[in-house]
């Protein structure tokens, strides 16, 4: 009645290398002190045989459950981004550390995300709109999840692509309709799954990866915003 | 001073059959109880109330029904006289009008200390109930101050409530069941609903709770689920008495209308989930699990002819575009009902047995913390049916069996 639900609360990022360094660290009461028996391994989880690989290390996610549950402090994040005005409506935006696991983490590189509007705009077309990069975040979050939540299942995921859209009335953010809404009215993912299982089992990974999604979380409810100026 | 070995703590149908088991052991015990036997059901619960499972499942230690509708659903009062009886006819030694004060550690063990005194044991069995408050969620504090709201425990009957809309906040059993009731008395419901258990009332001619039982899901163990923190999370059965099913598809048809899950209130706007789409199709998905399961167990027991084959309950349906706010201030709706659950309230243990959420920390009923106190009634406890009427029975057998190791080790030692 209810069969295993994975949860991959930290889909979404580079789950190999960091990790499980971290998670062994937490285990091995750097941040906790929590006594650990040296014996027992608590990143590998028997009930999930890894028979197949969608390249989702589930043993650490598993891992940093377990820990954090001990220690929910550890399960504290801040993910952040500075972004750089460039020219007209193109900004360029940089992430590198993020803050989790009770201390800073370096994630040994960075990346850089611009974002612009095109020529339909009278703009550079330099990038991306944000309002793509949000729908992009969403369908990548939703894939994460998709692809750790098969892994767990034990599902062999061959291909898994997706089309979003969300749709916008622009009278809101040109201020031509004060009834009309700045951001998407309605948003759409349809995904394209080929997996070694039923149809049933596909619907739920698909459901299952949007009841753990951060992204899908942040924007199907609300959340506080604050923006000041330094 | 007053010495008992055990001392129960709540007259309900779980300290009432651990009251059972200790009898037939030769354990002398005491119950306490802060109103009547069965108070919650006779005042904590709303008037319409029936029981969720039919007559025959009401099969307390040595009091199964014997009655004439085994097939219907007990009203909450009849239960509540049943109770009353059950307690008269093996004469359980029920001390009522006694309200538990502290549970502190004691000369023998523990201590009770009560309204009119204290009692000394060896051991204690919490059995105030799995639903001894209204939970309500924090939000409910930026509610308009001049929005009347109600909990579970408020609410009695529709005229309870003032005319107008109501925007009840709740998928679980109670919400469904209040939504409707309310729905009928001609008020226009708003039903926020987030992850639920969908289930038919009955499938292939049987009710689903003799499915849950002959299948044996009810008896499913809590050693042997995957996740026993989640599974103890998941809300109520979407059910109500009698033979025809509550969901959201019915309550739709009635002119309830439906909405995500409540996720904030704003400048006197009610917020609602966009993933209400999503809470359905879980709900429907789940429903299929269950029913694929009842028609595997169908299939090997051979029992395909007297289960004539049944269509599967169509999916949620849902307008293309449910709604994300409600203005509290419009007038639309002129009260908040919430059906957000209910918690356990064992603050009157004054001893080291809580986790760090303050809930209290037990290994099946057995407290490892305090040898020697027991809980009963909690969800998926020691099985899945031990918050139900049918499964007290086996948790108290349980539990029972342990205390007489602890006393009989006491002895040897």
């Amino acid at each position: 009645m209810t069969p295993t639900g994975a949860t991959p609360e930290m889909g979404g990022f580079e789950t190999r290398g960091w990790l499980t360094r971290a998670v062994r660290k937490i285990t091995r009461g750097v941040i906790t002190d929590t006594p650990i028996n040296p014996n027992e391994d608590i990143s590998m989880n028997e009930q999930t045989p890894i028979a197949i690989d969608n390249g989702v290390n589930v043993e650490a996610l598993l891992g940093a459950r377990q820990a954090i549950s001990q220690m929910p402090a550890a399960g504290q994040f801040t993910w952040r981004a500075t972004c750089k005005w460039q020219t007209g409506v193109h900004s360029r935006s940089t992430v590198e550390g993020f803050f989790g696991l009770g201390e800073e983490q370096d994630r040994g590189a960075s990346f850089t995300i611009d974002a612009d509007h095109p020529a339909q705009f009278a703009a550079g077309n330099a990038g991306a709109t944000p309002l793509e990069i949000a729908l992009s975040a969403l369908a990548s979050c939703l894939t994460a999840g998709v692809a750790s939540v098969a892994q767990n299942r034990g599902i062999q995921l061959n291909k898994a692509t997706s089309r979003v859209e969300g749709d916008m009335d622009l009278a809101g953010v040109l201020g031509v309709d004060g009834g009309a809404r700045n951001g998407f009215n309605d948003v759409r993912v349809e995904f394209d799954i080929d997996a070694d299982a039923t149809d049933a089992e596909i619907a739920a990974l698909v459901a299952q990866s949007q009841k753990r999604s951060a992204v899908f979380d942040i924007i199907t409810n609300p959340t506080n915003v604050s923006v000041s100026v330094a | 001073m007053t010495y008992a070995t055990t001392v129960i703590i709540g007259a309900g149908q779980a300290g009432l059959a651990m009251s059972y088991e200790l009898t037939a052991l030769g354990i002398d015990h005491v119950i306490l109880e802060r109103g009547n036997i069965a108070n919650s059901w006779r005042k904590d619960r709303w008037d319409s109330l029936r029981l969720l499972t039919p007559n025959w499942q009401t099969r307390m230690p040595g009091g199964a029904y014997t009655g004439p509708d085994a097939n219907g659903f007990s009203h909450k009062d009849d239960f509540a006289m049943r109770l009353q009886s059950y307690a008269d006819m093996h004469s359980l030694p029920v001390h009522t009008g006694i309200e538990v004060q502290s549970v502190t550690l004691g000369p023998f063990g523990y201590r009770v200390h009560t309204n009119t005194g204290h009692f000394d044991c060896r051991h204690v069995v919490v059995a105030s109930g799995a639903c001894a408050r209204p939970a309500v969620p924090k939000l409910a504090d930026c509610l308009p101050r001049n929005l009347p709201s109600f909990t579970t425990f408020d609410y009695k009957r529709p005229s309870d409530l003032p005319d107008g809309g109501v925007l009840v906040v709740g998928g679980s059993a109670t919400g469904l069941q209040l939504a409707r009731e309310l729905q009928r008395s001609g008020r226009q419901v708003v039903l926020s609903v987030g992850e639920h258990v969908r289930v038919p009332r009955r499938y292939r001619g049987r009710d689903i709770s003799w499915w849950l039982d002959t299948t044996g899901l009810m008896d499913r163990g809590y050693r042997e689920v995957d996740d026993l923190a989640r599974v103890r999370r998941t809300p109520s059965l979407q059910l109500a008495a009698g033979h025809e099913t509550l969901d959201l598809n019915a309550l739709q048809a009635e002119g309830v209308q439906v909405v995500g899950r409540l996720s904030a209130i704003r400048d006197r706007h009610a917020l609602f989930s966009g993933a209400l789409r999503n809470h359905c199709d879980l709900g429907d998905l789940k429903l299929g699990r269950l029913l694929d399961h009842f028609d595997n167990w169908a299939a090997k027991h051979g029992s395909e002819r007297d289960l004539p084959r049944a269509q599967r309950p169509v999916p949620t349906q849902l307008p293309d575009a449910p709604r994300l706010t409600l203005d509290l201030s419009s007038g639309e709706v002129s009260s908040v009902l919430w059906a957000t659950g209910y918690r356990t309230d064992h603050s009157f243990l004054n001893l080291p047995v809580f986790d760090r959420r303050g809930r209290l920390e037990h290994d099946g009923g057995i407290v490892t913390a305090a040898p020697g106190v027991y809980v009963m009634g909690l969800p998926f406890m020691r099985r899945r049916k031990s918050t139900f009427i049918d499964g007290v029975g086996a948790d108290a057998r349980d539990l029972a069996k342990d205390m007489t190791m602890q006393l009989s080790g006491a002895i040897a030692a």
